[in-house]
């Protein structure tokens, strides 16, 4: 942008886009007000560049971000259609080449109908044991034969919320340039952001990878179903890529979405909204229906609110920290992240020491 | 709220745009989110049927994915995605009238009106002045009229409006220059007196 005073013709105001805004809404940070009133000459060409801008207006109706959302979606949809393989184009317009394939075609997918209709999914089930053998990391396996949800804190900080009877497998570290972990049985995970690094979790047949979100994944391997259910964020879904014909390869769900791959048929079926779908929604847990959102809210509350969705203790100096309110959003973190806010927003080197469930505050008061 | 997406929201397009290349998903999501509304916005200044611009667009989103690896790093990402829709359109034209007569990119038609600001004219002098400069630059060429909108309401310097319209720099500064001095000719205004008027509204 050239400097203003050297401004000749009405083209160089109508192209300026801060006096566009001071004409159109009387936003004037930069003077234009008064530099126009400092020679005649100038106030000339300004009014008739005023007279412009009032007679080009341009009126358009902008697209909500929901809708833009639902088209982004759309888009992915499209792309993951389109990225399906077909064959070499040449051949393809061969005319015999077509027929043998429409008669193979058709052999084929009568083969695959009686087979999927008859329960034969030898080929197609993965199961967790199946999983975890062909990852070479030295995964560390953690069980929950208890009752009650059970956390896993991993290296990168992120949370999984493991219910009874599910198994969770993890390196101990995550090494190279993704997040790869293994279940069966159902979690709840908060995933720490990073977008270089991936997160993937194995279930089944499927994959679910993100890059920070809260989502839940439901995998039993004597279940019909896996069921990926998503909190905060953007997650995708996929077949798993040993799982060569299922039909939708893969799903991109956002908040309050939900997937559900049936293992039988190899298919995935979406779900637009959680809240309507009752078999769904009747088995949220604490965590998912808890608020996490604090407005002038006493830090002790905030506490309890944690311990009730991780089911966790936390011990804090109580008499130190009555006083203390705290506003602040904690919905997309892992466990660990929510503690790290809390005892920076409380400052005076609040920190905190975490003994698998249990939770101890170190503070002198709050600011 | 999702940090990453509040970090990246004040990254500029052509970091969005190299990260895309590689095959980052979410900087195509932010790119997407950042111009669906003002291209499908453009869109519809190129064609009325509404729902059928929509689809343009995210077939223009399709491609940029699909081809990501081929795709030029040193663009100007805003030119790029409105000469995209701009052709995209062309090309639906195209197969419209596969039968009766051929369009191309270049006889696309501009089919947008521009409008009054009611709301600043102080006026009846004024909003006859203003009546009358509108009337004028409703009836230029479709061309030069789409070159004022992508100048002054895209904000695109003159080499990208050129770019969108197909055309080399020079033929379009002079397009967009014989636009307005055109106008002015026709348009003869009693400055002072009207900058008089309008300074006691301040």
């Amino acid at each position: 942008m050239q400097n203003r005073n050297s401004y000749k013709k009405i083209e160089d105001f109508l192209s300026d886009e801060s006096f566009q805004r001071w004409v159109r809404h009387k936003e004037d940070p930069t003077h234009w007000e008064e530099w126009t009133l400092e020679s005649t000459e100038r106030a000339k060409l300004v009014e008739e560049a005023r007279l412009w801008i009032l007679a080009m207006k341009v009126e358009e109706t902008e697209i909500s971000i929901q809708e833009t959302r639902f088209a982004l979606q759309k888009t992915w949809g499209s792309i993951a259609e389109s990225n399906k393989p077909s064959p070499i184009k040449a051949i393809w317009q061969a005319t015999w080449f077509r027929s043998a394939a429409a008669i193979l075609l058709f052999t084929f997918s009568t083969i695959a109908y009686f087979a999927i209709k008859s329960g034969i999914t030898t080929n197609t089930t993965i199961t967790y044991q199946e999983l975890i053998e062909k990852d070479s990391d030295g995964l560390i396996e953690q069980t929950n034969n208890s009752d009650k949800p059970q956390l896993i804190t991993l290296s990168d900080a992120s949370s999984v919320l493991l219910q009874p009877k599910s198994k969770l497998s993890y390196p101990k570290t995550f090494k190279g340039n993704e997040r790869k972990v293994y279940l069966s049985g159902e979690g709840f995970f908060e995933v720490s952001k990073d977008p270089k690094k991936p997160f993937y979790v194995y279930a089944n047949e499927t994959v679910t990878k993100v890059y920070g979100t809260s989502f839940r994944v439901i995998a039993f391997a004597n279940q019909p179903n896996v069921e990926v259910l998503v909190r905060t964020g953007k997650v995708k879904v996929s077949s798993n890529i040993e799982v060569e014909n299922a039909t939708t390869k893969e799903v991109m769900l956002l908040p309050n979405q939900a997937a559900r791959f049936v293992r039988k048929k190899l298919l995935f079926e979406k779900i637009l909204d959680i809240t309507q779908d009752k078999p769904l929604l009747a088995t949220t847990n604490p965590i998912e229906q808890l608020s996490f959102e604090f407005k002038d809210i006493p830090v002790s509350q905030i506490f309890r609110t944690i311990e009730q969705g991780y089911l966790i203790t936390i011990d804090f100096p109580t008499e130190k920290l009555k006083d203390c309110y705290l506003t602040t959003s904690l919905s997309d973190e892992p466990l660990p992240e929510k503690l790290k806010i809390i005892c920076e927003s409380l400052g005076n080197n609040t920190r905190y020491e975490m003994n698998g469930n249990h939770i101890i505050i170190i503070s002198n008061g709050c600011n | 709220m999702n940090n990453l997406r509040t970090n990246t929201e004040k990254l500029s397009d052509s970091i969005l745009w190299s990260q895309l290349r590689v095959g980052d998903e979410e900087a195509f999501s932010l790119l997407f989110e950042r111009y669906y509304s003002p291209l499908v916005n453009y869109g519809k200044t190129l064609m009325s049927e509404g729902d059928i611009v929509k689809d343009c667009v995210q077939d223009v989103f399709v491609d940029i994915w699909t081809y990501r690896s081929k795709l030029n790093e040193a663009i100007a990402v805003k030119a790029y995605l409105l000469s995209s829709v701009r052709k995209r359109i062309a090309r639906h034209h195209e197969r419209e009238h596969i039968f009766s007569k051929v369009k191309d990119v270049d006889s696309l038609e501009f089919l947008f009106d521009f409008s009054i600001e009611d709301r600043l004219i102080a006026d009846e002098i004024m909003a006859t002045k203003v009546g009358h400069l509108n009337r004028l630059i409703n009836d230029l060429p479709a061309r030069q009229k789409e070159a004022l909108y992508l100048r002054y309401h895209q904000g695109l310097p003159v080499e990208q409006v050129a770019e969108v319209l197909n055309m080399n720099y020079q033929s379009t500064k002079n397009l967009l220059h014989r636009a307005i001095l055109q106008l002015r000719k026709d348009f003869p205004i009693p400055i002072l007196t009207l900058f008089m008027e309008l300074s006691l509204n301040y």
